[in-house]
């Protein structure tokens, strides 16, 4: 057959596919891992997606070289635009998608759609410093934002989600550690430095996992999600993506509140059994579960209408908010401000704790008291303008009503604030003495307070009602 | 006016004067003479109605410091333990709408026990009451990135006196003083300085006369209220500081000092993220901030968890000021390895970047060594983006890599050198071609690529980057931006 430029370029983008590249897929399938293709099958809806980027260079003679480094691509996740990209770490460890991601956010940033962005990858390869940086040439004062400075205008202004399913460092991890919602598979990796850096730098030789492992990064904070897979990874981005709507219809709760009273949380499940009677069944989706667990924070519904949802575990050391605690808070108040995501606060802490290792032995031991992370919560409070409901379950010692809540009085006060008759009032403490029951608007049962919640969500516009009443970002996202 | 009602109000008020000694002495040694106009020195709270406690343990008002106004308030240990109560926190609050309204900035020393605990709570809101102890807390987040508020610690501070501390912009604190929690049961406390230790306050003063001249000269410069300037004592050895030999290490400090005016450095968060030096300064007579890797620190300038926070409130801290960006660059990049990353690299890695790319200010970079990775990412923004420095200089003694070019020489020859029959050949072969990198990143070639807008001597680094900053005048946002994340 004779070529014509139609078929060379048809060659060349057969090329790019899975089945022209059987032994890079098995490796990928050896790791566990989906291929870069495999992944955005896997995400986007079928027959919605328009490839950018599949064709990297034109060689000396004249051929269509495909370019390898990922994939990037706009499509739909149930009906909605969403933007994905994914790295391909069997070539060199990883491009950044298609080399397309500049254009891609520069899309995102104009049309809000949202970025869900594989993030496996080495970084920037290491080149002649001649050459430059590389990636970084593209933009310019004038042109399109960076994936770095990019990621940062997106951040609180259109949501960005990262998968890390395998080891992502440098430049990789850049990305994800800007993403409002990080997702990583277990035994991946999130670091800044990778392995021959460390070995050259500190003389250590580790594995990636070992470095900066996705499971040290559950419990200390730094991602949102440990998932078993990548098709775990994907179905959880998606999950993430479609509180995003409001459900026109909510379904009962799992569980209805009798109207005994919870007395002290002496179960494991206690706040979580509360939170399941109070929401739509089987939607709580909790945003970093494993880390600073005396606060519980995630997205739920409630008669269909998505919610943040922030709630104190009295059941771990009453419920009290160390620094961790109360930046993990902090964040998710900045988070649901961005989105337009109401606000649900169950209140029920003895209260601000500080964290001090002890003596010799570096045990980690608590003491009340306060330090800036928790006035970074009372400042996210009072700059939200996405309203709050707060019920008193139980205590709210030493700031914590401040820290779950706001202050009851500012002018982003909540737009109700309940206390089931057990609430304990006037705890000698400073500032949470003047709770007494007058600082309710109302005392209810436990079983009318779900109907109360959805009588009060019915009042407000819905939340892309509200996104779309604001036509610029509000604020960021704070990366930690 | 009856002479009885006359005489009362004078012998109330010469009460009130003679009482809360402590607090009257700290505002009259800030606050120029005979400039304080108190605000509720008859207040008394409920308890105290014989009016022994005339202005309830609270001394407050506006007053003027080197001529420009602040609203100012002090607490008294010896009135109730300093405690707050439903009317001095009404007062305080009357001092924050004031500082708002009129972007004056807000000064506050604090000592004290938290709440009065034997005081009836009244709660909000009943209609002939302002919200008192509320509007303390979120006026304070209002005013965060709006005015200066400066908290001056000069004993212990417990509970609602640490919130006010923890919502101000700087904490300075006295030696000796702490800072916690108490109750019926316990006091929980900690030290200023171990508190400082983490970054929770910014700077520690030997007594309150040098916590007071620290204050003053933050409002100096928040007012840019003095014109005149000198050279820095050092201006013209500069270049002497930095050591020919690039693994000789140098304190970052000598250079700052010898770049900004004499006398105008203000050193903020000098007890954490040493890796980092924040400082508030002047040049030629201006206002700047400025961030700068320490590469004589433990970590060697290189950029943790710590240094990437402290970089990134004090960027915010600026911005909101005014204050031009000074950066100087010497950093191998961001912190690798374990402990690092279970510090949480890759998440704090971006507040800096995120700061300087929302930043409003203008920023001015000057690459005195090696910036290797991410690192002038991290200390000016982004190379190409958007938000470039204004000015972007160097020293001859700059080298710049993707990493560090050992590293970088080590990767790109692996093959060559794991081939080599000695470990020595292996070592020459890397940095024979480490030494070709850096040659073509340094001193000219670094000029020839424009990846730089010059390559300076040092000395012409103060008169460079003061003639544009004169040309740039200071634009303070006329309505507030963001607030500074006090974390």
């Amino acid at each position: 057959m004779d070529e014509t430029p139609l078929t060379r370029l048809k060659s060349a983008k057969t090329k790019r596919f899975d089945s022209a590249r059987p032994d890079a897929v098995a490796k990928v399938h050896d790791s566990g891992h989906l291929t870069a293709r495999e992944r955005i099958a896997n995400l986007l809806d079928p027959e919605t997606a328009v490839e950018f980027g599949s064709i990297a260079a034109i060689d000396t003679e004249g051929n269509w070289v495909p370019e390898y480094g990922g994939v990037d691509f706009i499509g739909q996740v149930n009906n909605q635009p969403v933007i994905a990209s994914s790295s391909d770490y069997t070539d060199k460890g990883g491009g950044y998608g298609g080399g397309r991601l500049e254009h891609l956010i520069a899309l995102s940033q104009q049309h809000r759609w949202p970025m869900v962005l594989f993030v496996d990858g080495g970084g920037s390869r290491a080149r002649h410093p001649r050459t430059g940086l590389g990636h970084t040439e593209l933009s310019g004062q004038f042109g399109r934002y960076t994936h770095f400075d990019g990621m940062a205008q997106l951040s609180g202004w259109v949501p960005t989600i990262a998968i890390v399913a395998g080891p992502s460092f440098a430049g990789h991890a850049s990305i994800a550690g800007f993403s409002d919602f990080v997702i990583a598979t277990k035994g991946s990796a999130i670091g800044m430095g990778g392995p021959p850096m460390v070995e050259a730098a500190l003389g250590l030789s580790l594995t990636p996992n070992e470095l900066a492992g996705a499971e040290m990064h559950d419990k200390l904070g730094g991602i949102d999600l440990l998932v078993d897979s990548d098709a775990e990874a994907i179905k959880a981005a998606k999950r993430y993506l479609s509180y995003f709507e409001d459900n026109a219809s909510g379904e009962l709760p799992e569980r209805s509140l009798s109207n005994e009273l919870p007395t002290t949380a002496h179960e494991e499940d206690h706040i979580f059994s509360i939170i399941r009677s109070l929401i739509d069944a089987g939607s709580y989706f909790e945003l970093r579960p494993s880390f600073a667990t005396t606060v519980t924070t995630g997205l739920a519904r409630v008669n269909g209408k998505t919610i943040g949802l922030l709630a104190n575990n009295s059941f771990i050391r009453n419920g009290e908010i160390d620094e961790s605690a109360a930046t993990k808070t902090a964040r998710f108040v900045e988070l649901c401000d961005s989105y337009e995501f109401p606000i649900l606060s169950i209140l029920d802490s003895i209260g601000a704790v500080t964290s001090w290792a002890e003596g010799a032995t570096g045990v980690i031991a608590t003491e009340p008291g306060l330090s800036r992370s928790h006035t970074r919560a009372l400042m996210a409070h009072q700059h939200r303008t996405v309203p709050l409901i707060s019920i008193q379950i139980g205590k709210a010692g030493g700031f914590s009503g401040h820290i779950m809540c706001g202050s009851p009085t500012g002018h982003t006060s909540p737009l109700a604030s309940f206390a089931w008759p057990n609430a304990e009032i006037g705890s000698i403490d400073g500032f949470s003495a003047t709770r007494n029951m007058n600082a309710f608007d109302d005392v209810i049962e436990p079983a009318e307070t779900r109907k109360n919640i959805a009588n009060l969500l019915n009042l407000l516009p819905s939340q892309s009602e509200r996104r779309s009443l604001i036509s610029e970002k509000k604020h960021s996202v704070d990366t930690w | 006016m009856d002479d009885k009602s006359r005489q009362e109000i004078i012998d109330a008020r010469k009460l009130a004067q003679e009482g809360s000694i402590n607090a009257r002495n700290l505002i009259r040694s800030i606050s120029d003479t005979g400039s304080f106009d108190e605000y509720g020195a008859l207040a008394t709270s409920d308890d105290d109605s014989d009016g022994n406690y005339y202005s309830d343990g609270l001394i407050c008002g506006i007053a003027s410091v080197n001529d420009k106004s602040v609203a100012i308030a002090a607490y008294d240990r010896g009135i109730h333990n300093g405690t707050q109560t439903d009317r001095n926190m009404r007062k305080l609050a009357k001092m924050i709408y004031l500082a708002q309204k009129n972007r004056w900035p807000f000064i506050i020393f604090l000592e004290g026990d938290g709440a009065r605990r034997d005081e009836p709570l009244l709660p909000p809101p009943i209609i002939n009451y302002t919200r008192a102890r509320w509007d303390v807390l979120e006026g304070l987040t209002e005013l965060s990135g709006w005015v200066p508020t400066i908290s001056i610690v000069t004993g212990d501070s417990h509970d609602g006196h640490a919130a006010i501390a923890f919502l101000t912009d700087l904490v300075i604190a006295t030696k000796g003083s702490s800072i916690g929690s108490i109750n019926a049961t316990r006091v929980t406390s900690r030290s200023s300085e171990e508190l400082a230790n983490r970054g929770e306050v910014d700077v520690i003063a030997d007594d309150t006369v040098d916590a007071i001249r620290t204050c003053k000269s933050l409002l100096s410069l928040w007012y840019e209220s003095v014109n005149e300037f000198e050279e820095p004592d050092e201006a013209a050895n500069i270049s002497s500081i930095v050591p020919p030999n690039r693994r000789r290490q140098y304190d970052m400090r000598k250079v700052i000092n010898a770049f900004a005016d004499k006398n105008s450095t203000l050193e903020v968060g000098s007890r954490w993220g040493s890796s980092m030096v924040t400082a508030f300064a002047k040049l030629y007579g201006r206002s700047v901030g400025i961030i700068a890797n320490q590469p004589m620190s433990a970590r060697a300038g290189a950029i943790d968890s710590a240094a990437a926070d402290k970089a990134s409130r004090f960027i915010e801290c600026c911005d909101s000021y005014g204050f031009p960006l000074i950066s100087f660059i010497d950093n191998p990049g961001y912190m690798v390895g374990p402990e690092a990353e279970a510090e949480g690299m890759a998440r704090h890695h971006a507040r800096p970047l995120a700061a300087l790319h929302h930043r409003n200010v203008p920023l001015y970079s000057v690459q005195i060594r090696k910036a290797y990775g991410l690192g002038p990412y991290a200390m000016s923004g982004f190379g190409t983006s958007r938000h470039v420095p204004d000015l972007r200089l160097a020293w001859p003694s700059v080298e710049s890599a993707g990493m560090s070019l050992e590293g970088a020489a080590y990767l790109v020859k692996r093959r060559e050198i794991k081939a080599a029959s000695t470990p020595q050949e292996a070592r020459e072969i890397r940095d024979l071609y480490a030494e070709e990198m850096r040659d073509a990143s340094s001193g000219l070639n670094a000029g020839r690529t424009f990846s730089f807008d010059d390559i300076i001597l040092p000395e012409e680094t103060r008169p460079r980057i003061a003639r544009h900053l004169i040309r740039t005048p200071r634009r303070i946002p006329s309505r507030k931006v963001r607030p500074i994340d006090p974390k």
